[in-house]
């Protein structure tokens, strides 16, 4: 172990690891219906996947950039929110990244 | 709402122009959502601490920003660990000739030992220093093939090396010229009160008898050290010891050679006896100031053998990748 670091240092950091890979495919499966940043937060924090919002908005902005999102502002409760949704790019990716995910996680069901 | 409002700015003022209206509009609205759900829970404003709390648990606004920026860097992970290697080596070369100098004017002539400027150093360190860096920003963005780091070749690898096997062209170069070396040098300088070089008479002092007797024995073991490299080519600690003790003897001999005032009168040729006097007085002093930077290069000759040395102490506790047990003879 390098010095000065602990192990719950080492786990948390292999922990974020694991979860970065899984944070695009939660946001991309929550955006098949509509969403505005802070209610996709809490769908994703009710469902186990807590992220706070200076991971999800860097991470909505490169997901639309790569096509994969579209966004739209919006006033709702008289205030302006922006709303995104899957695109039909991003639809065709997740049925992909679904597929190699249950993939990898049946191989590791195995291995483990 | 004050701080919140002035942790948007703080954030913003980090943020490219193009997308700092869209991006503090979202997290703005995200916040002020968080604030309404809290207030609507406790059935009351929010106090400053508590605002307070949320916005330290989003981060500091320069770390907030910074996830909206690309990665941005100057030399990548690619190329930096060739980048700090070819620093190490640039600024060694910077400091250790300047500090072995500085350290042969100390131990040789101790009142001239502040003719260094050290400060200049730092100068120099931060020249180089500067300029490979700015190579290295050069090739990260240029995308050379720098040491085959882009279109790598595994035929183009160097082969494995023993770090203690000496090669057999090394020890013959080795000996032909120590041979040539003894040859010309016993047949120029034979000890004798008048030297005859090229057409001068170079009166010495008596001192040159042992200068050159000291000079043939260093020459002798080096020629043995070299022929028994070449019929057993790994080094030994034993040979490596020999080593160290000639090249200190040479570098010692030659020190005391520079410091003997060894040529006592020159006839030369067509030159009037007062002139080939001064010429004497000037080829002495000119001996004397050369003693600082003999020790200095002493220094570092000794200092590169007991490196060998300690090395070879560590390579026979670790296994070399390729070389198989029991592959390595020595004497």
């Amino acid at each position: 172990m390098p010095s000065g670091t602990t192990s719950s240092d080492l786990f948390e950091n292999l922990r974020l690891e694991l979860r970065r890979g899984c944070l695009a495919l939660a946001v991309l499966s929550q955006l098949r219906s509509e969403r505005y940043g802070y209610t996709l937060r809490k769908a994703l924090a009710e469902a186990g996947m807590e992220i706070d919002e200076s991971t999800l908005y860097p991470l909505l902005r490169r997901l639309e950039s790569q096509g994969l999102l579209s966004s739209e502002w919006r006033e709702e409760d008289k205030r302006n929110k922006r709303f995104y949704r899957l695109s039909p790019e991003g639809k065709a990716i997740l049925k992909q990244l679904v597929a190699e995910w249950q993939r990898i996680n049946a191989s590791l069901e195995g291995i483990l | 709402m004050d701080l919140l409002d002035r942790y948007l700015e703080a954030v913003k003022f980090w943020l490219p122009k193009a997308q700092r209206r869209d991006i503090i509009a979202e997290l703005n609205e995200d916040l002020r959502s968080q604030i309404e759900e809290k207030e609507s829970q406790l059935g009351r404003k929010l106090e400053g601490k508590e605002v307070e709390a949320i916005l330290k648990r989003c981060g500091s606004p320069l770390a907030v920003a910074t996830r909206y920026l690309p990665q941005q860097y100057l030399i990548g992970p690619t190329l930096f660990p060739l980048y700090r290697f070819v620093m190490v080596v640039v600024l060694a070369g910077c400091i250790v000739p300047r500090v072995l100098i500085w350290l042969g004017f100390l131990l040789a002539s101790p009142a001239h030992s502040g003719y260094l400027h050290m400060e200049n150093l730092w100068s120099t360190i931060i020249f180089f220093g500067f300029f490979t860096t700015l190579a290295f920003a050069i090739f990260e963005r240029s995308g050379v093939n720098v040491a085959g780091v882009v279109d790598f070749n595994p035929q183009k690898l160097p082969p494995i090396r023993h770090p203690n096997r000496i090669s057999r062209s090394s020890s013959l170069i080795e000996i032909a010229a120590m041979l040539i070396f003894a040859g010309w040098f016993i047949s120029l300088f034979w000890p004798r009160p008048t030297l005859h070089l090229y057409g001068v008479q170079v009166t010495v002092t008596p001192v040159w008898t042992m200068l050159f007797a000291g000079i043939m024995t260093v020459t002798l073991v080096n020629l043995a050290v070299a022929c028994v490299n070449l019929a057993h080519p790994f080094w030994t600690r034993r040979r490596l010891t020999i080593h160290l003790f000639s090249d200190a003897a040479g570098g010692l001999l030659f020190y005391l050679f520079l410091r003997s005032q060894v040529v006592l009168a020159l006839a030369i040729p067509g030159v009037e006896p007062a002139k080939a006097a001064v010429l004497t007085r000037f080829i002495n002093s000119w001996f004397a100031t050369l003693v600082p930077y003999t020790v200095a290069v002493l220094l570092a000759i000794v200092a590169v053998d007991v490196y060998r040395i300690v090395r070879l102490g560590r390579s026979s506790l670790t296994p070399v990748v390729g070389m198989q047990a029991g592959g390595m003879k020595c004497v």
